[in-house]
């Protein structure tokens, strides 16, 4: 699978590369600006693209703008935002596209090497990465949520990280008909309609908090 | 229970004292002003105003402080007005608008407040009168009617209605001191922002007048008479546009005088010509606009040195304070938790050959430890500066205040060109601590923030519907007020008990 990196501080840039490698990953490049960052991705469209948010020059969101660019103009790369920090308006903004291969986490994750391996992967592969800080802060607040039962929020919570029906079912010691049960009950609740991928259900149900918000 | 028998104790005990501050006001103003008004072109007119000004600002202090028991923080009162040399500082006096602000206070204290204060005396004595009642029966002699109230058992009826008085006289004084807070109490503060404009209006009177006039014109005839009323709606309607656009108190001064001064010139021209008199007004605005500009000026920089002065002590403690919680949070936190780290490795390093099992035991508890180094060091970045506001700004970060509230906030949010970052940091923490407080202290379920900016400062207003009576001594509120003075800015509370929270603050920012 190959991959490119944009993170400025070469400390973390190379043992991400490191990292990566060491776990089978081919990264064809490693950048600190997301000038580069979009360049190097058209040049060689790596499978996905993992982006930190602030870089040079004004060390602001140029990572979450390069991100949307790159959404816009080389549609078969992923994206993966790491960060410091997560903000909700920018998993909104990353997501409004409303299709799959867009991963937000903390780099705090990075440390648990195979759950890290694993988001990389299934972004990748179309799926979605939702970090559990911003999938709190979107049931911090009120409004559509409020009808699900405890229960149905986990499994939301969960989903929205972008797991599969068996690792929540494992995770929360459901069996998976059971989970599926509580992903039905969900829709309903909000009113959206059921459709097949594991992903479009998450984006379904982050573009509905949106449309509220 | 108890605490509303407080808070109406409070307010009775603020209105009441309007009987002492009213009359002491009355007697102030009455004095200053015959003492400056009989000595007005001699030079001991000057130390009578600046002593005058003093005696205001000392009453005002005294109000702002006594407005405290009705739940009002108006900051801090003007004392003195600057002014540089022995004519300016008269000058300065009558140019200060906080000193006018701080009559309008001490007058409606006198007029209105004193009456409220009879009135609330009145009501809570006649309603304690009757429950005390069964103590000197036998000494007054009190019917209703054909009612004697002449044995205990009589007496002793008085009591319940003694007591519902009360409570419904101390009700009243509540609701009164509240209403009271509302309406008078703001001007011991800064001046309100975006005033209402009543342009359109005014412009709607002026066309209708004009319109009306000519009908009736047309419809008796005669010399052209409504020129002269066309002059001066027109003459109104130019100045009010004028005072609206104004860059500056001078332009606006020498605005009011070139209008006024071609008024002169359009009557002169419609009266016919001939001796040309309106030189003479001219040369009067002139003199008067010179005045302005001296006055303007030198009362500007002496009032600046000494808002400086105060403001700067405030600015240092602020971070001194905040320095110190940071550096302590560092040591505590992510520090100790490295250091934790550190031993946890060299365990496990100590250990990986005998005991590989207990070495990944320990390097996990590392990882973790590292994880909550990571949380932390992020929290406190995240009080310091918010990533969100750096990479967006104010907009942005307040928006995200708002998402995250558990109480429900209407953001208005009009600022169109970023304020300078300090700005926006100060404006975002008064926003950010306003929601907290309304969140966990007043209890409220609607809270509003509304952001504007016009061309020299930003305005940012937290309303909530909360129960009042904010700890306006509190570290939060003093920081804040710091803070927001650090910036030249001036930060108002009004928090009446039961009757929700305003916290208002204007930072100027000149682009």
């Amino acid at each position: 699978m190959r991959v490119v990196i944009a993170e400025d501080l070469a400390l973390l840039r190379d043992g991400l590369t490191r990292l990566l490698r060491d776990n089978g990953f081919e990264v064809v490049d490693a950048v600190d600006n997301a000038d580069a960052l979009v360049h190097a991705a058209r040049a060689e469209k790596p499978d996905i693209a993992i982006v930190d948010v602030r870089l040079p020059p004004s060390f602001r969101d140029e990572g979450i703008r390069a991100a949307l660019e790159l959404r816009a103009t080389v549609p078969e790369t992923a994206i993966l935002v790491v960060s410091q920090y997560v903000e909700q308006e920018y998993a909104t903004e990353l997501l409004a596209s409303g299709e799959g291969g867009v991963g937000y986490l903390l780099k705090d994750r990075i440390m648990h090497v195979d759950d890290f391996v694993d988001a990389v992967r299934r972004v990748a592969a179309g799926g979605t990465a939702l970090d559990p800080e911003v999938v709190a802060q979107l049931f911090s607040r009120r409004g559509p949520l409020e009808g699900l039962s405890p229960r149905e929020r986990e499994v939301l919570g969960l989903m929205a990280e972008g797991r599969s029906n068996a690792a929540i079912g494992s995770m929360l010691y459901l069996s998976v008909g059971a989970v599926e049960k509580h992903i039905a009950s969900i829709f309903t609740k909000l009113g959206l309609r059921q459709t097949a991928e594991d992903h479009r259900r998450v984006l379904a149900v982050l573009t509905f908090l949106q449309s509220e918000g | 229970m108890l605490g509303g028998m407080k808070t109406s104790l409070r307010s009775f005990a603020y209105l009441a004292s309007a009987l002492v501050t009213g009359a002491l006001g009355f007697g102030l103003l009455l004095a200053g002003w015959l003492a400056t008004g009989l000595l007005a072109v001699t030079p001991l007119s000057v130390p009578v105003l600046v002593g005058f000004r003093w005696g205001v600002g000392a009453l005002a202090t005294l109000e702002a402080r006594l407005a405290r028991l009705a739940g009002v923080d108006p900051g801090p009162q003007k004392l003195t007005s600057g002014g540089a040399g022995y004519w300016g500082r008269g000058k300065a006096v009558l140019a200060d608008r906080s000193f006018w602000r701080q009559h309008g206070v001490v007058l409606a204290r006198t007029f209105v407040g004193s009456p409220i204060a009879v009135g609330a005396i009145s009501l809570v004595g006649s309603a304690l009168w009757f429950v005390f009642l069964p103590i000197y029966y036998p000494w007054v002699d009190f019917h209703i009617g054909s009612f004697e109230v002449d044995t205990l058992g009589k007496a002793l009826l008085g009591i319940p209605f003694g007591v519902a008085g009360t409570i419904v006289a101390l009700a009243l004084v509540h609701w009164t001191a509240r209403g009271w807070a509302r309406i008078a109490l703001p001007y011991l503060g800064p001046p309100r922002g975006p005033a209402k404009s009543f342009f359109v209006p005014h412009a709607a009177l002026v066309a209708v007048t004009d319109v009306v006039v000519l009908i009736v014109w047309a419809s008796v005839g005669g010399p052209f008479w409504p020129k002269w009323v066309l002059a001066a709606t027109t003459l109104t309607i130019s100045l009010h546009a004028w005072l609206l656009r104004a860059p500056s108190a001078l332009a606006r001064v020498a605005g009011v005088a070139v209008f006024l001064e071609a008024f002169q010139i359009a009557l002169w021209v419609f009266g016919g010509g001939g001796y040309f008199w309106p030189i003479w007004t001219a040369i009067g605005f002139a003199a008067a606009v010179a005045v302005a500009v001296v006055v303007l000026r030198r009362g500007r920089l002496e009032h600046r040195i000494e808002v400086l002065a105060t403001t700067r002590a405030g600015a240092v403690d602020v971070q001194e304070t905040e320095l110190r919680r940071i550096e302590r949070d560092l040591h505590d936190g992510a520090q100790a938790r490295l250091v934790a780290l550190g031993m946890n490795l060299g365990l496990a390093e100590q250990k990986l050959a005998g005991d590989p099992e207990a070495a990944r035991d320990l390097v996990a508890e590392a990882r973790a430890g590292v994880e909550q180094a990571l949380r932390e060091l992020r929290d406190l970045a995240r009080g310091v500066h918010p990533p969100v506001l750096t990479d967006r700004g104010l907009g942005a970060a307040v928006a995200s205040l708002a998402h995250a509230s558990a109480v429900p906030v209407v953001v208005e949010e009009d600022v169109p060109e970023r304020p300078p970052a300090v700005v926006e940091t100060a404006a975002y923490f008064v926003v950010a601590e306003a929601m907290a407080n309304a969140a966990k202290h007043a209890k409220a379920t609607q809270i509003t923030v509304r952001i504007a900016r016009d061309a020299d400062r930003l305005v940012v207003e937290v309303t909530d519907d909360g129960r009042g009576g904010a700890d306006l001594a509190g570290s939060g509120l003093v920081g804040l007020r710091r803070r927001v003075e650090a910036l030249d800015g001036t930060l108002a509370v009004t928090s009446p008990s039961g009757g929700g929270t305003v916290l208002r603050a204007e930072l100027p920012c000149e682009s």
